[in-house]
């Protein structure tokens, strides 16, 4: 079994995802290769709290150029995490 | 807030300040919203990321600048209130600890009015310069009225002599060599009236109209064309015209001619109400000034730099102001006078002094005797100037500033200090024959 910290790799910090504390959403980076389960059972035994459901994105890697070489940046993968209205907050969240 | 006044000397007071956290806090908070937009956090909108996560970022100093800015200001302003000082310059800040979480101490320094030493200043022993204006005086304002108004006659039938108005041409050669300026035709020159060099209009003396007449000069030694200094010189001159002043009779007709008024006897008075007018004037200047002299003889007082450096600023400015009157600026005069801006700054440093000076001085003396101004008095003299510009007073009120009423109460201290100088001082009275040579005094510390 893989380890909780190598499935939520680090949050995902924007205006948009401050805003969606108050509806207990909260949004990470995520495994690329993780399921749903997976990540809930993973945010569930890193902050303690209960998951309601997991919503997830695949995001894919932007395309870049340097000169007329052609690259792309990795694709991965942004989970919306949802709490359940009885379970307490990420307090890694609220610090910020 | 804790505010405490820890020394005074040199005309420097230092305020110590210690800020409690909570205050320190919401100075940051203040200092967040001021500052939030400088601040780009990926994720966010300029000035829509959370503080904390701006201190993550940047540390928890980006904000101790501003707030510092925010909160010392006030607490100066209070140290200022509870501690009755009288700042002359800007607080320079100090800043001890500024840490979240924790008190902030900080420390202003700031140059304090100075104090002033005065010794006497009742009784003051002035001389008053007092001139009664006579008949004498008005003839002769009169008679100068007269020559200004005169009549210019030609005369044909006679030599020039002196008083008469020549219109001449001229040429003058040193060693058979024309000169610059030495050249002119149409010249209108009063012969005895001094106006050119000695020697020349006496030589002119005598002359029939058309005739020509080779004179010799010599420029004087310190003559301000310094090329020509001392140079013997002839002159060709032709008198083309010769006038005669005509003095006007003194009488009813003229007195309608020069003045709005009828009657000769009505033109003398009035002359003679501005004789007085100007005598008062002069009279009570150099009172004003004797006495301010007396006062600052009496006083001691360790001006700090500051306060004498911002009047020379002053000074400086109105000098400038004056310049671009004329149509000149800063630059070009000191090239002209091939001044340095040092040279020129040191110029007004001694007046600079006195004016501090003798305002602190007068100030002191308004402290001791607790002269006032009320709102009610500055209210009557802006009526009076509202009846000078012909406005209602409420309008007139309007249209001033705070400044400008601010500088309306300080004319009035400054009319009432003197006052009361002057009804304390021993006044001695002492004749001066005339009043005219006395040239204006200026009133120092008039502008407090």
């Amino acid at each position: 079994m893989k380890d909780p910290h190598d499935i939520i790799l680090r949050p995902w910090i924007t205006e948009k995802t401050m805003d969606m504390k108050k509806d207990k959403k909260y949004a990470f980076v995520v495994d690329k290769f993780s399921n749903k389960t997976e990540i809930k059972n993973a945010v569930e035994s890193i902050f303690g709290v209960k998951v309601e459901k997991v919503n997830t994105i695949n995001m894919r890697g932007k395309r870049k150029r340097m000169g007329v070489h052609t690259g792309k940046r990795p694709d991965w993968k942004k989970a919306i995490v949802t709490l359940r209205k009885d379970s307490k907050e990420i307090e890694f969240f609220e610090a910020l | 807030m804790k505010i405490s006044l820890e020394k005074i000397e040199n005309n420097t007071a230092v305020l110590k300040f210690e800020v409690d956290e909570e205050q320190f806090e919401q100075a940051m908070e203040q200092a967040y919203r001021k500052d939030a937009k400088k601040f780009a956090i990926p994720g966010f909108r300029r000035g829509k990321a959370p503080r904390k996560l701006i201190e993550m970022h940047y540390g928890p100093e980006v904000f101790y600048e501003s707030a510092a800015e925010i909160i010392l200001p006030q607490a100066y302003q209070k140290g200022v209130q509870q501690y009755h000082l009288e700042p002359v310059d800007q607080p320079a800040y100090d800043i001890e600890q500024i840490e979240k979480g924790k008190p902030l101490i900080a420390t202003a320094k700031v140059v304090v009015s100075p104090e002033v030493k005065l010794k006497e200043y009742r009784g003051l022993e002035v001389e008053k310069v007092v001139y009664n204006v006579t008949e004498e005086d008005v003839e002769k304002e009169l008679k100068a009225l007269q020559e200004k108004n005169a009549r210019l006659i030609a005369v044909e039938d006679r030599p020039s002599q002196k008083g008469d108005v020549a219109v001449i041409d001229f040429e003058g050669r040193i060693d058979g060599e024309p000169f610059e300026g030495g050249k002119a035709e149409n010249y209108h020159i009063e012969i005895g009236s001094g106006a050119l060099i000695d020697g020349f209009e006496d030589q002119i003396e005598g002359m029939n109209p058309g005739e020509t007449r080779e004179i010799n000069i010599t420029f004087p030694g310190d003559y301000k064309v310094e090329s020509l200094a001392g140079k013997q010189a002839t002159f060709s001159v032709t008198l083309k015209e010769l006038k005669k002043k005509e003095l006007s009779p003194l009488d009813d007709e003229f007195a309608k001619d020069v003045s709005e008024f009828d009657t000769l006897e009505e033109l003398k008075i009035d002359i003679k109400n501005k004789l007085e007018q100007r005598a008062k004037t002069i009279e009570e200047g150099s009172l004003k000034s004797a006495i301010v002299d007396k006062l600052m003889e009496n006083a001691e007082v360790d001006i700090p730099h500051v306060m004498i450096d911002r009047e020379i600023d002053r000074l400086i400015m109105d000098f400038v102001y004056n310049l671009k009157m004329r149509g000149l600026d800063l630059k070009t005069y000191l090239e002209s006078t091939k001044m340095t801006p040092q040279e020129f700054r040191e110029k007004f440093h001694d007046r600079a002094h006195v004016n501090v000076k003798s305002s602190l001085v007068l100030q002191e003396v308004a402290k001791r005797e607790d002269i006032k101004v009320s709102d009610e008095e500055a209210d009557e003299e802006i009526q009076k100037y509202a009846e000078m510009s012909k406005k209602t007073a409420d309008e007139y009120k309007k249209s001033l500033k705070p400044e400008d009423i601010s500088r309306i109460k300080d004319i009035i201290l400054t009319r009432k200090i003197f006052d009361f100088l002057i009804s304390n001082a021993k006044i001695t009275e002492k004749k001066l024959e005339d009043a005219q040579k006395e040239n204006d005094n200026p009133i120092e510390g008039e502008n407090m």
